[in-house]
C-alpha cells in the first residue's frame, strides 16, 4: 500500500475537470462531475457499472465533449475536438478495448499515431523499431518489435499500449479496467510499471471496480455513483465497507436479500458432466439444485460464459453431457434447453438477448411462441394478455405491453428478459452478468427478485464479475480459472479473499 | 526475400498458379505456345492492371469500387467525343479526363465519408449514374483520334510496351508508398480496423479522399489508354474491368476483410487472369463461360481466404 | 427506484417522430414528386398512360415482394434476374405440348426455383458465406446453364395462358395486378400474422437473440431464400407473358431495382423492419418515376442516372436517420 505521503509532495495539478455533464439520449451519464489528478498521483476512479466512469474517461480522452462543464490540463483550459488533440497535449488513455492493429508489427504499432520519418520524409523503420525495442525495455518487456501483434497475448498488448505513451510526452495515463482481462503475476507486473510510471512524475488515473487492487496501487479515489460524484478521498481515510457504500449509496444490509441455508436435501434439476468446450472450458461439472443460487465466479475469459452457454445449448460443447429432466444428453440445443425448461438469460442483452426492433410482448412471448399460436396464426390477444401479466408480476415500469424494448431502462430491459424466460422455463435459469448495465436502485430490486424466484422452486446460476454480487447473493460459490471450475465454496468461505485465491495465481 | 514470401504465402500460390497456367497452356494449344502470343499478352494486360492498381488500395481500405466499367464508359466516350480526332485538342482533352477521374473519386469518396456509407452501395450508385451520363453523351461510340495518337496504346519503349511500362511503374510507385510513408501505413491501419484507426487519431477522411481519388485516376489512365488502342472510346459499361480489377486482387492475396495486400499480388494477379482469358480463348471457350468461370475464381479464393468468423464463441 | 407498477395500459404505442420520417421519408418524397407531376402534367394524368403503368408495375412488385423477405433476414438476392430470365426461357420450351405448355411451364420454373432457392440459402446459412458472393454464385451459374442451354439464342412462343396473365385485362383491371394482389396477401398475412412471419422478424432483428430462444435460424433463412426465388420465377413468367417475347436479358436491372424498391419503402438493410407493403409502394413509385422519366422527354438513359441517385438517397436518409453501417 502507497503511503499517501509520498505523493503529497508532488503534484501540480494536471487535470482538472469542473461540473461536467453529459447526456445521451436516453440517459444522463453524467452530471455535475469535478475531479482531478496531481502529477505524480495514482487517483482510482471507483464506481459501478453505469456509474459514468467510462464516459468520463472518454471525455478527458477525447472522444467525446462534454454538454456543460471545462477541462483544465497542464493549466489551460481544453476544448478537445478528437483523441489525437487529446494525444498530443499529453494524455494517454488505455481503453478496455486495446487500440491494436492486428495485421502490424508491434513497432508500427507503438508508433500508429506518429511514425518518426526520415530526411525525406518516408517512414523511418529503423528508429521506428529501435525506439519501440527501447520503450518496451523499459517496461521490462522482450517482445520482438517486429512480430505482429496479432501474435501476442493481451497482456503483452497491454505492454504495447503502454509502450505508446512511452515514447511520446507523456503527462497524463488513464488505464480503463486494464485488469479486467490479465491476472495474477501479470497484474502484480503491471502494478510495477504504474509505480514506476508515477515515480516519473506522470499522473495516473486507474478505472476500476476492484477494491483490493485500488487499496494495493492507488493514493486516492474518486466514488462515482449513477452519473453523479459522491465523494473524492485518501486511500488512507477509506476502508472497504466505506467505499462500498458511497458506491452502492447505502448499507450494505439493505442491499442483498439475506441468504438461505444450504439445502443438501433438495433434489438436483441439472447437472453437467465434463463439460469441455474448445480450449476454453475443460472438463467443467455442476449440479443445480431446487431452490438455490449458486454463483459463478472467476476473472474475465475463464470460461464461466462458455460454460452456461455450452450447458444451454447455445454453443457446441466438444464433450460431456448435460441431465436435466431425467434424461442425458450430449448434445444440446437451446430449443431442447428451453422444452427442459432450462433458459439463459445472456450477457449482451442488447446483441444476444432483446429482440431490439420490437415491442415488450413479443420480448416476453419470444421463447413461448408455441403458446401464443392458435391454428395457423399468432394469437395476438393471448400475446397482449400475457405480457401485460408478466409485466405486473415483474414491476416492468412502461406506457404498455406494445412499447418497443429500445426505448426502455437498463433495468427494466432486464426484467422483461427474465419475464421472457421465467415465464417459459420453470426449472432452471442461468443469469449471466444479470446486473449489468443496471443503475443500483434496479440492481437491488433484481436481487430481490432472484431470491423470490428460487425461493418459488427456481434452480439458479449466477455468473457474476462483480464480487460484492457473487458474496451477496450465493448460497453455494463455485470459481472458475482457466476453463476448469477449481473450487466451490460455502456458507462463511464466500469471501473476497477465498473466491480471488481460486480466480488468479496467487 | 525468403521471409517476404512467407510472409506472404498468397503470393507463392499465385506464383504457382502462373506457372501452371502456363505449362498446361504450352500442352493444349499451339498457339499459347508462341512468344509472340506471351508478348501479346503482356501488351494487354494494360488496362486491367490499372484498374487492378486502384481497386487494390480500395480493397486494402475495406472499401470496394464497382464503378469502374461505368467511368470508363463515360470518361473514354467524352475522350473520344471531344477530341474528335482534332490533333490540337489531344494534350488538353486527355488532362481533362485525368482531372475528371480524380474528381469522381473525390466524389465517391466524399460521399463514403460524409454519409458513412459502405463503398459497396455509393459505388453502386455512382455506377448507374455515370453509365447514364455516359448514355446521356452518346448512344454509340462517337469522335476518334488523330494519327499517331495511339503511342500510348501500341508503341513501345525501349521495347516495352508503353502501357505496361507504365502500369509497372505505377505499381512501383503505389507499393512505395504504401510501404514507405505515413499515409500508406495509415492505409493500411484504417483497412485493419477503422475503429481503432479513428480512436488512434488517424486522418481517416484523408485517407478514404486518396483512396478514391488514386482509384479515380488510374481509372482516367485506363480509359485514355482504352481510347488510344481502339480509337475509340466506348458509352457501354460492358469493359469487365469491375470484376476483372477484383479477380486479380483477390487473387494476388488481398483480402476484402482489409487491412492487408500488396501490390505485387496484385500484378500477379492481373497476370493470371490474362493468361487465363487468353487460353480460355484458344480453346474455344465462349465468353459467357468465360465470366462464369472468373466469378468462380473470385468466390473460390474468397471462400479460403476470408477467415471465417467464429460463429457461435 | 421503480416502485409503482406499470402505468396505465395504451392500446397504441407512441409514435416515434423520428422514426416514422427515416422509415417512410424518402417514400413520402417520392409520392410528393408523383402528385406534383399528376398535377402538372395531362400525359402524366391520361387514362392510357396509367393504365400502362399499372400493368408494368408487376413483375417488379412481385420480385420486391421475395427479395423484401430475403432483405428481413439480413440478405439480399441478386440471384432473382437470373431466375427471372431461366423462367422466361422455360415458357418458351413447351411450344410443341399444346395444353399441356402451361402447366408445364408452371412446374419446371417451379422445380428450378426451389433448387436456386435452397442453393442460395444453403451457401449462406451452412457454408456462412455472404449474401452477395452467394447470390451472385447461383446468378453466374445459372445464366451459365441458359447460355448453354439456348446456346445464346432463346427463342419460340410462349403459351397463350401465360400471355393473358401477363398482359390481359379482367374488367379493365390488368390481370397480372390481380396476381399481385394474391400473392401480396399471401407474404403479408404469412409475415404479419403467423409464427413464421415472427421468426423471420426475430432472426432479421438479431439471428443471435433469435437463436437463443429456440428459433431455426437457418431454416428460417433458407425459407425466404427459396421463397424469393420462386416469386423471382413467378415474376419472370408474368414479365415474359407481358412482353410475350425471350432474350437472354429479362429481367436485368431487376435485382438492383428490386433492393432499391424495397429500400425505399422502408424495409432496412440491417435487417428485421420494414413491411413487404412498404416495398410494393416502392415499387409502384419506383416504375412511377422511371415513366415520368420518359414522359417528359428525357432520354431513358436518364433512369439509370435516377436510378443510382435513389440508392445513394435512400441511404443517405437511412443512414443520417440513424442506421446501422451498411
Amino acid at each position: 500500500m502507497r503511503s499517501s505521503a509520498a505523493f503529497r509532495e508532488k503534484g501540480s495539478r494536471v487535470i482538472r475537470v469542473t461540473g461536467v455533464s453529459k447526456s445521451f439520449p436516453g440517459v444522463r451519464a453524467l452530471v455535475d462531475v469535478s475531479f482531478e489528478v496531481r502529477s505524480g498521483e495514482v487517483h482510482a476512479l471507483l464506481g459501478e457499472n453505469g456509474s459514468g466512469k467510462s464516459t468520463l474517461t472518454k471525455i478527458i480522452g477525447g472522444l467525446h465533449q462534454p454538454d456543460e462543464g471545462e477541462i483544465v490540463f497542464d493549466g489551460r483550459p481544453v476544448r478537445w475536438k478528437r483523441p489525437r488533440d487529446a494525444q498530443e497535449s499529453g494524455i494517454h488513455v488505455i481503453y478496455q478495448e486495446l487500440v491494436m492493429f492486428q495485421d502490424m508489427t508491434v513497432a508500427e504499432n507503438v508508433f500508429i499515431s506518429n511514425q518518426p520519418t526520415t530526411k525525406f520524409g518516408l517512414v523511418d523503420y529503423k528508429t521506428m523499431e529501435a525506439r519501440a525495442a527501447e520503450a518496451l525495455r523499459q517496461l521490462g518487456s522482450d517482445v520482438d518489435v517486429r512480430r505482429m501483434v496479432k501474435t501476442l497475448s493481451v497482456a503483452e498488448q497491454q505492454m504495447v499500449e503502454i509502450a505508446k505513451a512511452l515514447v511520446g510526452t507523456v503527462k497524463a495515463l488513464i488505464l480503463d479496467e486494464p485488469t479486467a482481462v490479465i491476472a495474477g503475476r501479470e497484474v502484480e507486473f503491471l502494478f510495477n510499471r504504474i509505480r514506476m510510471l508515477s515515480e516519473r512524475g506522470v499522473a495516473i488515473v486507474y478505472i476500476s471496480h476492484r477494491l483490493e487492487e485500488i487499496f494495493e496501487i492507488a493514493d486516492r479515489v474518486t466514488v462515482l455513483k449513477d452519473g453523479r460524484l459522491v465523494g473524492t478521498r485518501d486511500i488512507g481515510d477509506v476502508d472497504r465497507d466505506r467505499l462500498v457504500s458511497m458506491m452502492v449509496g447505502r448499507d450494505l444490509s439493505e442491499y442483498f436479500p439475506p441468504r438461505r441455508p444450504l439445502r443438501e436435501d433438495s433434489p438436483i434439476v441439472l447437472e453437467a458432466s465434463n463439460i469441455s468446450v474448445g480450449d476454453r472450458v475443460k472438463d467443467a461439472s455442476l449440479v443445480l439444485r431446487k431452490s438455490e443460487i449458486v454463483g459463478l465466479a472467476g476473472m474475465v475469459g475463464s470460461g464461466r460464459t462458455e460454460f452456461a452457454m455450452a450447458i444451454f445449448g447455445g454453443i457446441p460443447m466438444s464433450s460431456g453431457s448435460v441431465t436435466v429432466g431425467g434424461k442425458t444428453y450430449d448434445r444440446m440445443s437451446s430449443a431442447l434447453s428451453i422444452r427442459s425448461g432450462v433458459g439463459l438469460l445472456t450477457e449482451n442483452r442488447k446483441s444476444e438477448g432483446l429482440m431490439t426492433q420490437m415491442d415488450i410482448a413479443a420480448n416476453i412471448c419470444a421463447a413461448s411462441l408455441g403458446e401464443i399460436t392458435g391454428g395457423l396464426f399468432l394469437d395476438a390477444r393471448r400475446e397482449l394478455g400475457i405480457a401485460r401479466e408478466e409485466m405486473n408480476v415483474f414491476r416492468v415500469a412502461a406506457p404498455g405491453p406494445q412499447t418497443r424494448v429500445i426505448g426502455l431502462s437498463g433495468g427494466n430491459q432486464q426484467k422483461v428478459l427474465f419475464a421472457r424466460w421465467v415465464h417459459a422455463c420453470k426449472e432452471v435459469l442461468l443469469l449471466d452478468e444479470p446486473t449489468r448495465g443496471v443503475d443500483v436502485g434496479a440492481k437491488a430490486e433484481i436481487y430481490r427478485l432472484i431470491r423470490r424466484l428460487a425461493d418459488e422452486g427456481l434452480a439458479i446460476l449466477m455468473i457474476s464479475s462483480e464480487l460484492l454480487e457473487v458474496i451477496g447473493m450465493s448460497d453455494r460459490t463455485l470459481v472458475m480459472r482457466d476453463g476448469r471450475i477449481r473450487g466451490e465454496l460455502r456458507g462463511d468461505e464466500i469471501n473476497e479473499q477465498s473466491i480471488m485465491a481460486l480466480a488468479t495465481h496467487r | 526475400m525468403i521471409g517476404y514470401f512467407r510472409r506472404n504465402p498468397a503470393l507463392l500460390g499465385v506464383l504457382s498458379l502462373i506457372v501452371l497456367l502456363t505449362v498446361i497452356g504450352c500442352l493444349f494449344s499451339k498457339d499459347f505456345r508462341s512468344v509472340q502470343n506471351f508478348q501479346n499478352v503482356f501488351e494487354q494486360s494494360a488496362p486491367l492492371a490499372f484498374t487492378a492498381l486502384g481497386q487494390t488500395v480500395v480493397i486494402i481500405t475495406r472499401g470496394i469500387d464497382l464503378s469502374i466499367d461505368a467511368q470508363i464508359a463515360l470518361l473514354s466516350s467524352l475522350a473520344s467525343g471531344i477530341v474528335d480526332s482534332d490533333a490540337q485538342r489531344a494534350i488538353p482533352v486527355v488532362l481533362g479526363v485525368l482531372a475528371l477521374g480524380v474528381i469522381i473519386g473525390l466524389i465517391t469518396g466524399g460521399l463514403i465519408v460524409a454519409l458513412r456509407i459502405h463503398a459497396l452501395i455509393v459505388t453502386l450508385g455512382m455506377a448507374a449514374i455515370l453509365q447514364g451520363l455516359a448514355l446521356l453523351y452518346t448512344l454509340t461510340p462517337v469522335g476518334g483520334i488523330p494519327d499517331g495518337y495511339d503511342f500510348f496504346g501500341y508503341g513501345r519503349v525501349l521495347g516495352v510496351p508503353v502501357g505496361m511500362a507504365l502500369a509497372v511503374v505505377l505499381f512501383a510507385i503505389v507499393g512505395f508508398v504504401l510501404t514507405y510513408t505515413r499515409l500508406g501505413r495509415q492505409i493500411y491501419a484504417f483497412g485493419g480496423d477503422p475503429r481503432a484507426a479513428t480512436m488512434a487519431g488517424l486522418p481517416t477522411t484523408r485517407v478514404i479522399l486518396f483512396t478514391y481519388c488514386l482509384m479515380g485516376l488510374l481509372t482516367a489512365v485506363t480509359a485514355v489508354f482504352l481510347v488510344s488502342r481502339l480509337g475509340v472510346g466506348n458509352p457501354l459499361a460492358d469493359g469487365g474491368f469491375n470484376l476483372g480489377s477484383i479477380t486479380a486482387v483477390v487473387i494476388g492475396g488481398t483480402m476484402l476483410t482489409g487491412g492487408r495486400g500488396s501490390v505485387l499480388g496484385t500484378l500477379l494477379g492481373v497476370f493470371m487472369v490474362q493468361l487465363l482469358n487468353n487460353l480460355l480463348n484458344f480453346l474455344d471457350v465462349s465468353t459467357f463461360y468465360q465470366w462464369m468461370i472468373q466469378g468462380a475464381i473470385v468466390i473460390v479464393a474468397v471462400s479460403l481466404y476470408v477467415e471465417r468468423r467464429r460463429a457461435r464463441a | 427506484m421503480n416502485t409503482t407498477p406499470f402505468l396505465a395500459d395504451r392500446s397504441r404505442d407512441q409514435i416515434d417522430v423520428v422514426a416514422v420520417i427515416e422509415r417512410y421519408g424518402l417514400l413520402a418524397f417520392c409520392a410528393v414528386l408523383v402528385l406534383l407531376t399528376a398535377a402538372v402534367s395531362p400525359a402524366f394524368r391520361s387514362s392510357t398512360n396509367l393504365q400502362n403503368v399499372l400493368t408494368n408495375v408487376a413483375p417488379l412488385a412481385i420480385i420486391v415482394l421475395g427479395q423484401s423477405m430475403v432483405i428481413l433476414v439480413r440478405g439480399f438476392d441478386l440471384s432473382v434476374s437470373s431466375v427471372m430470365a431461366t423462367a422466361a426461357v422455360i415458357a418458351t420450351q413447351f411450344e410443341g405440348a399444346g395444353g399441356l405448355a402451361f402447366p408445364l411451364t408452371l412446374l419446371v420454373t417451379l422445380v428450378m426455383s426451389l433448387i436456386v432457392g435452397l442453393a442460395n440459402g444453403f451457401l449462406v446459412t451452412k457454408r456462412d458465406m455472404s449474401p452477395f458472393l452467394a447470390t451472385l454464385a447461383t446468378m453466374i451459374v445459372l445464366q451459365g446453364l441458359r447460355f448453354a442451354w439456348t446456346r445464346g439464342a432463346p427463342s419460340g412462343r410462349v403459351p397463350p395462358e401465360l400471355q393473358l396473365i401477363g398482359a390481359g385485362q379482367f374488367f379493365g383491371v390488368p390481370v397480372n395486378l390481380l396476381v399481385l394482389a394474391v400473392l401480396t396477401l399471401i407474404v403479408w398475412v404469412a409475415l404479419a400474422k403467423t409464427p413464421f412471419g415472427r421468426r423471420v422478424y426475430m432472426v432479421g432483428g438479431g439471428p443471435r437473440a433469435a437463436e437463443l430462444v429456440g428459433v431455426n435460424v437457418d431454416r428460417t433463412v433458407i425459407a425466404c431464400y427459396v421463397a424469393s426465388a420462386v416469386l423471382a420465377g413467378i415474376g419472370g413468367l408474368v414479365l415474359v407473358g407481358y412482353v410475350s417475347g425471350v432474350d437472354n436479358w429479362v429481367g436485368r436491372g431487376y435485382e438492383l431495382d428490386s433492393i432499391v424498391a424495397a429500400v425505399m419503402g422502408g424495409v432496412a438493410l440491417s435487417g428485421g423492419r420494414g413491411s413487404v407493403l412498404g416495398g410494393i409502394l416502392g415499387a409502384f413509385l419506383l416504375t412511377v418515376i422511371f415513366n415520368i422519366v420518359l414522359l417528359l422527354g428525357f432520354p431513358v438513359q436518364l433512369q439509370f442516372v435516377v436510378k443510382g441517385l435513389i440508392i445513394i438517397l435512400a441511404m443517405a436518409v437511412y443512414r443520417l436517420g440513424g442506421g446501422a453501417a451498411g
